[in-house]
């Protein structure tokens, strides 16, 4: 197969050059449940993660925090935004921090399905097929600009995203644990493109979009960023176990019955506002909460907080909501609306004993 | 649940019973309430929609009471039609009368059974909407209230145990079913009902109780029967002299009316004030003959149609009639003239009453000319002829007078000889100690009224007031042959201790007559004298020296010389126990009056002061019992219970920290987290100077004590969102170790709690105006407004209802003009 005819599937994260077989550490990892890290222990490693991304990108604490945060929710990640604001250093700056399997795809028009997912070929030598491994066999795979790549070749992506294997010719093969997709997208150059449907963006468990760093910030880009790319001085902070670990941490966090019910409500909220044409699905839902557990266990609590759902649903619901198109004209924004519906949506503070004492 | 609701509207009705005479209006009123039960419970059965069921109950309605009156005039016996509305009209005309003319019980005719029982299926298929479509079951007491007020206004003891019990029962049946059939969610507890709830209910029913045995002792006028005081509330006045005798009772035994009647007389004695007479004694009420044929205009010179007697005694009074309205005058017997009045006014020569042709009595100052007959015994029994100049009407009698009567008459006159000898007789049998005065025992004993099976009742019981006194004496009389006649207005009342002055004569003395003066008195008429009335009624009025035997004239007429002419303060002992209300303005009651008052006011007072305190004894009592060190039952069997068991200290440590930072104006935002709110406390100025928002657990101890503040609104935010969010006890990993350090720090938990609750509390105090901090301590607002609230909730209610209906009721406008267009 040729690959290099236009687009790239350029691996330069990719240690691992042998594609015959899964990588031992993956197999230990899928083997037995990956153990519970203690409160401080995963305290410190995100720190330290953290800590290196904000070393490469300047300003952008937040977003680092929700990459993250996206990460340990065992979530994907789509960063929008206009060319040049540091999209791929983030993906590429997250990768790195952590001792695992990464692999970029710059996708284009003509990128093939079995370029993404892999490939069998025929081997002379043993005259049998042999299964080659596409780019997305990888701990996290970058997906730079998808919306440059066909409708086919994205739903491969997304198929891999969702249900973390690949099919080829009647093999299943299992993705490495953890797994997580960081695709960017531009939103300004619409030529030839094929902006992501609504029903793809919905497997993203977040959208960011950069934003331009504040005046300080951009000065000391410019400082640092002269001399070297500062993606070579990255070192990896924690391995790919370690962030298992983290990962096992996060769905043991406690979510209680009424942050459950304010979830929901927030999402019969968002169905039955009259600005928005759809709403959060299900699914938006369940990984709105995933996202909240892993922003409690950032935050050094094993429970979640109505806080912690408030922080993430910006990023996680904004994405998956249509406006109503009179909305859309009066000038809101999907954010905008969340906003609104988070500040009208009562937080259930009365509980039963409550209610009996006053 | 559609017999429950029928089981209470009957229940209700039960209480009915007195209303109406016997319990003929039972069955149509069972029948009509069974059939709308049936048709909505039907209707309900098949799942129709609940609009529809009520308008399905409302035609069941239509077609029983149809069937039930107006068989004969509709289509297929239970279809209204054309006939039927005109038999309606005459129904509702015949209550009309029933309702203006009779007082309870009235007799059950057609009419007036009829609007009951249109009433009784209205209420059933009101409480029934209420109850199931629109899910308010406990407001369907309103309904039954509707049926239950209506005895307890009418009848003078109230609605009566066993209504109301029942109704009662019928309501608990309609809260019962609702519960069963259709669970409110809101009131679904999770838990089962602990003794808590159980001591909760008992403190709520037992102060119930308590107010409702303590509030009719405030409150003045509830002294018998359920409702009793509704028997004085007479919205129509003291009389609007539709019928006088039937109003009179009414007036005595409202004795609280304010319309008052002055008069001043050249009498030597207070006179009488006759209003009108009643001579006709057919039919079921006797009522006044206006006779409009021989009526005159202009009482400036009236003459009567009979002959006087050339010696007449002439006297002047002069009368304001104050608030008093009726379209007869009160003028004293009998009138000659009458100047001053305004308006027009006619007179019957027959009965010389004086009434308004397009005016009532009210507002009116007159002087009246009257001129009576010098009347002793010694002329009137020289009469013995049956008189021949006058008009038979005044001795005419029904064919139905009953026996008793006939027989008594007959009995008491055996051993009279002559009209004034006879009429002596009749006046004395009344008179004696047999008869006893009572207001209440007609009502009671069902012959409140008249007419001639109430007279019968009367001389059964000998029980009875004016009316029934003057009627029989008049009844007798004619029996024996007499012309008689029953005179209404108003005993002489009493001297005002005023005089007042009118040109070219000596100051009179002044009179005052009120409802209680109000009475009826016989006139019987002899031959060449005239009308002369008589007193058979004992305790009451003045017996005049004509009408006063040598033997009786110790007793009754002693009311001559007493000062105050307020009847029943020197009368016979049972007739004193027979009328507690008129006993009350008594001379011997001033002393205990006067204490009265000072109990009243200290009551009021100290009323006052509780009023005034109780936001703050209510709020440091929800703040006390918040903060108590919490009674942790022990594990159940099994220790199953114990985890399950819901923390709750911080949480109410947390309800106390929202009401207190309501108290001092930072009520918390419903969409707002506890983190949040937290942190607005901290950064606002509320609590001191804005601090940094530090970390819950890096709180350091340094700091004034606007930081102990803000560290302690930090330490109550950890701890509830770590009982509300956290994992429950038995989740943890170590439950066991958990556990037991929870049982032992459980009061200590609660101690820290009111230490930080204080602490907020100086902080907020510290930094709030003075008046802020007394708005907190005595109109706490976090308290204020939920009250409020609970006071609004019925008008809400009645908002959101009136609300829907008008949004209904556009909707359908809108549909019919839409209809309407389309077809166009």
């Amino acid at each position: 197969m040729d690959s290099k005819r236009h687009g790239t599937v350029d691996e330069p994260f990719l240690r691992d050059e042998a594609v015959v077989a899964l990588p031992p550490e993956r197999e230990s990892l899928n083997g037995h449940k990956p153990t519970v890290m203690d409160p401080g222990q995963f305290h410190t490693a995100s720190e330290k993660i953290l800590a290196a991304i904000n070393k490469v990108i300047d300003g952008k604490a937040e977003a680092a925090k929700l990459a993250l945060t996206v990460l340990l929710a065992q979530g994907h990640l789509l960063v929008e935004d206009v060319p040049g604001v540091g999209k791929t250093l983030l993906a590429k700056t997250l990768a790195r921090t952590i001792d695992c399997r990464v692999s970029r795809i710059q996708f284009t028009p003509d990128l093939l399905p079995s370029d993404v997912t892999g490939v069998s070929i025929y081997n002379q030598s043993s005259r049998q097929f042999e299964f080659r491994m596409g780019a997305v066999f990888a701990n996290i795979v970058i997906g730079d600009e998808i919306n440059r790549a066909s409708a086919k070749t994205q739903s491969a992506l997304l198929e891999c995203m969702e249900e973390h294997q690949v099919t080829v010719d009647g093999h299943s093969y299992q993705l490495g644990e953890p797994f997580m997709v960081v695709a960017t997208q531009n939103p300004i150059e619409m030529e030839g493109t094929y902006p992501l449907p609504e029903a793809q963006r919905d497997r993203f468990m977040a959208r960011i979009s950069m934003g331009y760093p504040d005046k300080l910030s951009e000065i000391e880009m410019l400082e640092t960023h002269q001399a070297a790319s500062p993606l070579a001085k990255v070192t990896p902070v924690v391995n790919s176990a370690d962030v298992a670990a983290m990962i096992a941490t996060v769905q043991q966090v406690y979510v209680s019955q009424s942050v459950k019910e304010y979830t929901v409500a927030l999402g019969r909220a968002t169905r039955d506002s009259a600005r928005l044409r759809l709403g959060a699905s299900p699914r938006s839902l369940l990984q709105l909460l995933r996202a909240a557990k892993a922003t409690a266990a950032l935050d050094g609590r094993d429970f979640v907080l109505p806080d912690d759902v408030i922080s993430v649903a910006e990023s996680v619901l904004a994405h998956r909501i249509i406006l109503d198109r009179k909305a859309a004209s009066s000038g809101d924004t999907p954010q905008s609306i969340i906003r609104a519906i988070l500040a009208s949506l009562p937080v259930s503070q009365d509980t039963a004993a409550e209610r009996r004492s006053s | 649940m559609s017999a429950a609701i029928a089981v209470a509207v009957l229940g209700a009705s039960l209480s009915l019973n007195g209303v109406f005479r016997g319990w003929v209006w039972l069955v149509p009123a069972v029948t009509t309430v069974f059939v709308v039960g049936l048709t909505l419970a039907v209707l309900r059965a098949l799942r129709v929609h609940p609009a529809l069921t009520t308008v399905g109950g409302l035609l069941a309605l239509v077609c029983i009471l149809d069937f039930t009156f107006f068989r004969p005039e509709s289509i297929a016996g239970f279809i209204p039609s054309g006939p039927s509305l005109d038999a309606l009209g005459r129904f509702l005309e015949r209550a009309g009368e029933t309702v203006v003319s009779e007082t309870a019980p009235v007799s059950p005719n057609a009419g007036i059974v009829f609007v009951a029982c249109a009433g009784l299926g209205l209420v059933a298929v009101l409480i029934d909407a209420l109850a199931v479509p629109l899910g308010m079951p406990a407001t369907s007491g309103l309904g039954l209230l509707v049926v239950l007020i209506f005895p307890a206004t009418i009848k003078p003891q109230g609605s009566g145990l066993l209504g109301f019990l029942a109704a009662a029962v019928g309501f608990m049946l309609i809260l019962g079913c609702s519960q069963w059939f259709a669970p409110d969610s809101r009131l679904q507890s999770d838990n089962a009902p602990g003794t808590g709830q159980l001591k909760r209910s008992v403190v709520i029913g037992g102060v119930a109780l308590v107010l409702g045995l303590l509030l009719p002792l405030a409150i003045p006028g509830f002294e018998r029967g359920t409702f009793p005081v509704g028997s004085r509330l007479n919205p129509w006045g003291v009389s609007n002299g539709l019928n006088p005798m039937i109003t009179l009772g009414n007036s005595l035994r409202n004795p609280t009316s304010d319309g008052s009647i002055t008069y001043a007389t050249s009498s030597t004695a207070p006179v009488y004030l006759r209003s009108v007479t009643i001579d006709k004694f057919d039919g079921d009420t006797w009522a006044p003959d206006d006779r409009e044929a021989t009526r005159r205009i202009g009482p400036g010179r009236m003459a009567p149609d009979y002959p006087l007697p050339s010696e007449l005694v002439r006297q002047l009074t002069v009368v304001d009639t104050g608030q008093f309205s009726s379209p007869y005058l009160p003028v004293p017997y009998a009138p000659t003239a009458v100047n001053g009045l305004s308006g027009r006014w006619s007179w019957d020569p027959a009965t010389l009453s004086i009434r308004g042709e397009d005016t009532t009595a009210k507002n009116q100052q007159y002087t009246v000319y009257s001129a009576l007959p010098a009347l002793t015994s010694a002329t009137l029994s020289q009469d013995n002829a049956r008189p021949t100049s006058i008009s038979q009407d005044f001795i005419q009698l029904p064919s139905n007078v009953p026996d008793i009567v006939k027989n008594t008459a007959k009995t008491v006159t055996s051993g009279a000889n002559g009209n004034y000898a006879k009429a002596m007789a009749i006046q004395d049998y009344l008179r004696s100690s047999q008869f006893s005065y009572s207001l209440q025992a007609p009502v009671q004993g069902g012959y409140d009224g008249n007419g001639m099976s109430v007279l019968a009742d009367f001389l059964q019981q000998k029980s009875g007031y004016c009316v029934h006194f003057a009627s029989a004496m008049a009844v007798m009389a004619r029996l024996e042959g007499i012309p008689s006649r029953i005179a209404v207005g108003y005993a002489p009342g009493h001297s005002t201790g005023a005089t007042v002055a009118v040109a070219g004569q000596e100051p009179l003395p002044e009179f005052q007559v009120d409802a209680r003066d109000a009475h009826a008195w016989p006139e019987l008429y002899f031959e060449g004298v005239g009308w002369v009335a008589f007193e058979p009624t004992p305790s009451r009025g003045v017996v005049p020296p004509y009408a006063a035997e040598p033997a009786a004239a110790g007793g009754p007429s002693t009311n001559l010389h007493d000062e105050n002419l307020v009847p029943g303060s020197s009368t016979p002992p049972p007739s004193t126990a027979a009328v507690p209300p008129l006993a009350g303005p008594g001379v011997g009651s001033g002393t205990a009056a006067g204490s009265a008052t000072v109990l009243y006011v200290a009551a009021a007072v100290l009323l006052l002061a509780v009023l005034a305190a109780s936001p703050r004894l209510v709020r440091s009592g929800i703040r006390a019992r918040r903060l108590r060190p919490a009674r942790r039952k022990q594990a159940g069997p099994g220790g199953a219970s114990g985890p399950s068991m819901p923390r709750d200290g911080p949480v109410l440590a947390w309800a106390e920290l929202q009401d207190l930072a309501t108290d001092y104006g930072l009520p918390p935002v419903p969409s707002e987290t506890p983190r949040h709110f937290a942190a607005r406390l901290r950064t606002s100025a509320a609590l001191g100077a804005p601090v940094a928002a530090a970390p819950v657990a890096a709180a350091s101890p340094s700091g004034t004590d606007d930081d102990a503040g803000a560290r302690a609104v930090a330490s109550l935010t950890a701890d509830f969102e770590q009982e509300r969010y956290g994992p429950p006890p038995g989740v943890r990993a170590n439950p066991s170790t958990a556990n037991s350090s929870r049982a032992n720090t459980s009061t200590a938990e609660a101690n820290t709690a009111a230490v930080r609750i204080a602490a907020v509390r100086a902080a907020f105090r510290r930094n709030a105006s003075w008046f802020a901090v007394f708005r907190a301590d005595w109109f706490p607002p976090s308290l204020m407004s939920r009250w409020t609230q609970l006071l609004w909730t019925p008008f809400r209610w009645l908002g959101r209802i009136c609300a829907a209906a008008a949004r209904r009721a556009a909707a359908t406008v809108q549909g019919l003009f839409t209809a309407i267009r389309w077809r166009r």
